[in-house]
């Protein structure tokens, strides 16, 4: 406008000069192309005077006047290109912003982006770790230490503790197994020896005193297995009634088995099978019959008409060679342990309670089954 | 006390067992039971007296000196495809896998009863029992049964020999019981405690991983593609 403008006072001094050496005005103005407005102005200002015509937006003029001699001179600059030029100028500056944009924040993206996703490795790996996947590592082979930054520190940090806590499993489990073995190989010669002596009352009481030696070197070594975290479960949707059925008969204790409907059960039959054998073997021993199983859902429960369980075991649950009260009579506190044990690895729940009428009662609660 | 083999020879059995007091009460208690026993302290003298002897059933300690009980497992297998049964002290641990792998039919866990490995011996000669090879197979059905085909396997029920692309596979006890299983129902899902049930005699309390191995193995002979595993629910035998 401004540029309108002083091009318009220059050609009007041009104009004026012209005028003045020769008289003629250079200007063909017919007086319907003047402007009325213009005319207006000079008339007010009486001297030198502009006005912007954007009566048409697509051509604009800048028109000035100044009288000279008692007549009035007339110019008009055309604005059209200036501002075409200008609008153009515009255009390019936004398509260069627009490209420039393109360019960078795709790649400032791609910055952020590569730490975050390494980031987000981590604590997948961590997740992994926690679930039990000890093999998982933050680091991907062969990429170790790139550029030294505070992701790789933390991904190095992760994977040593993996590394530690799999190395300390694995010496666990080796441990385990070994004691297992040191225990075994002997109590499988005690066993076997004392099949082979004669029948009487002193062979009785060895037997009795081997099986007892041998159920708590099984009831350790299984436990000692729970704790190392190192047991998985092997489930599959098995019907409740014929395993707990054949648990409860195999115990040999006299028990009473109610199923309601045919539940099946997503679980692990051979866990379940200790689990129910314990429950069972514990309502006979320390309960007083009848000892009753009941099936309905998926929730299996034994109960007694004894004492009921010792309120410790109600609020601590059960603890290892702790059976809590005198008259719940002799036992180890291991069977109790090794169910609730056994339960948390097939991913059921095992409560304890007492019956208002007396009596203890064990709950199993297991996740449900596809009928197949 | 007689093991029910028929009337004539008594079962031999080949007991390898580093532990000296295991190796003599288990062989008296198996005697008992009317096996006739042999003895090895050591995995090679016990390859040595197998060689010999041809026994019927090996019961083999998983670890033992200077070979050990998978190594024999494995060395035995190369050529012969007798009944084999592992017992092992550590049980949970790699042990079992690595016996079934080696091409054992079953283990039992230290200490054992000896009625419940006199129970696993039975199960297993009766699979053994099968075959041609031992003696008498229970339904000889002369030319009644014919071949099963699936792709490029054969299998002559009768005969009990399977070939492959024409070849003979040469199939342990378990692994010919297991093929079977699949063969009468072809292209059905077995789930693992059926097979357990149907090939081992086993209740409930069966270890699934005995199926897993064993069906492995089968792979290795017969083509993995044979066996299609179905997830969460068991194996089948395709077509």
């Amino acid at each position: 406008m401004n540029q309108g403008r002083s091009q318009a006072y220059v050609a009007m001094q041009e104009d004026v000069a012209t005028y003045l050496s020769t008289g003629v005005a250079p200007d063909s103005y017919t007086p319907q192309q003047i402007p009325p407005v213009l005319i207006e102005q000079v008339d007010r200002s009486g001297g030198f005077t502009t006005w912007y015509d954007d009566r048409r937006p697509d051509s604009p003029w800048m028109w000035a006047a100044q009288p000279v001699d008692g007549r009035v001179l007339f110019v008009q600059i055309d604005m059209g290109t200036a501002m075409r030029s200008l609008q153009a100028l515009d255009r390019h500056v936004v398509e260069a912003s627009l490209a420039v944009l393109a360019v960078v924040v795709p790649l400032a993206a791609l910055a952020a982006e590569l730490p975050n996703r390494r980031l987000r490795r981590v604590a997948r790996t961590a997740r992994r770790i926690a679930d039990g996947d000890l093999d998982a590592r933050a680091m991907r082979g062969g990429r170790r230490g790139r550029d030294g930054d505070e992701i790789t520190e933390i991904s190095v940090a992760v994977d040593a503790m993996a590394g530690a806590l799999q190395e300390r499993l694995l010496s666990e489990q080796r441990f385990t197994a070994d004691v297992a073995h040191e225990l075994r190989t002997p109590l499988m010669g005690l066993v076997t020896s004392t099949e082979l002596l004669p029948a009487g009352e002193a062979t009785e009481l060895v037997r009795d005193r081997v099986r007892a030696l041998r159920s708590l070197v099984e009831d350790l070594l299984e436990i000692t297995r729970i704790d190392a975290g190192v047991e998985q479960a092997d489930l599959a949707s098995v019907p409740l009634d014929q395993v707990v059925e054949e648990s409860v008969h195999r115990t040999e204790v006299r028990a009473r088995l109610t199923v309601t409907g045919a539940p099946v059960a997503y679980t692990d039959p051979r866990r379940l099978n200790r689990i129910i054998a314990n429950l069972v073997i514990n309502a006979h021993r320390h309960g007083r019959p009848p000892v009753e199983v009941t099936v309905s859902g998926t929730t299996i429960v034994v109960r007694d008409h004894g004492p009921g369980f010792p309120e410790a075991l109600l609020v601590d649950g059960p603890q290892r060679f702790r059976t809590g009260a005198a008259e719940r009579g002799r036992g180890h506190g291991l069977g109790l342990t090794i169910a609730s044990g056994h339960a948390r690895v097939i991913g059921g729940r095992l409560t304890f309670g007492n019956a208002p009428d007396g009596g203890a009662i064990a709950r199993l609660h297991l996740p449900a089954g596809d009928r197949t | 006390m007689d093991v029910g083999s028929g009337s004539s020879a008594p079962v031999t059995v080949l007991l390898v067992e580093d532990d000296e007091v295991i190796r003599k009460t288990v062989a008296m208690a198996l005697e008992r039971y009317g096996y006739r026993m042999s003895v090895a302290g050591d995995g090679l003298t016990g390859l040595e007296s197998y060689r010999e002897q041809r026994h019927d059933l090996l019961l083999l300690d998983v670890m033992l000196p200077v070979l050990d009980g998978i190594g024999l497992c494995r060395k035995v297998r190369e050529w012969s495809q007798v009944p084999i049964l592992m017992m092992s002290a550590r049980g949970d641990g790699l042990d079992v896998v690595a016996g079934l792998e080696a091409g054992a039919d079953d283990y039992v866990v230290k200490p054992v009863d000896t009625s419940v490995l006199v129970a696993r011996m039975r199960s297993l000669l009766r699979r053994a029992a099968f075959r041609p090879a031992s003696g008498n197979p229970p339904e000889p059905a002369p030319g009644a049964a014919s071949d099963l085909v699936f792709g490029d396997l054969t299998i002559d029920p009768g005969g009990l020999e399977v070939r492959r692309a024409g070849e003979p596979v040469a199939l342990a006890p378990t692994e010919l019981r297991l093929l079977l299983a699949f063969a009468a129902n072809p292209g059905i899902v077995l789930d693992r405690r059926t097979l357990l049930r149907d090939v081992w005699d086993y209740g409930w309390d069966g270890d699934s991983r005995v199926v897993d191995l064993c069906v492995q193995r089968l792979r290795k002979k017969i083509g993995a593609e044979r066996i299609e595993t179905v997830r969460g629910f068991g194996y089948k035998l395709r077509r």
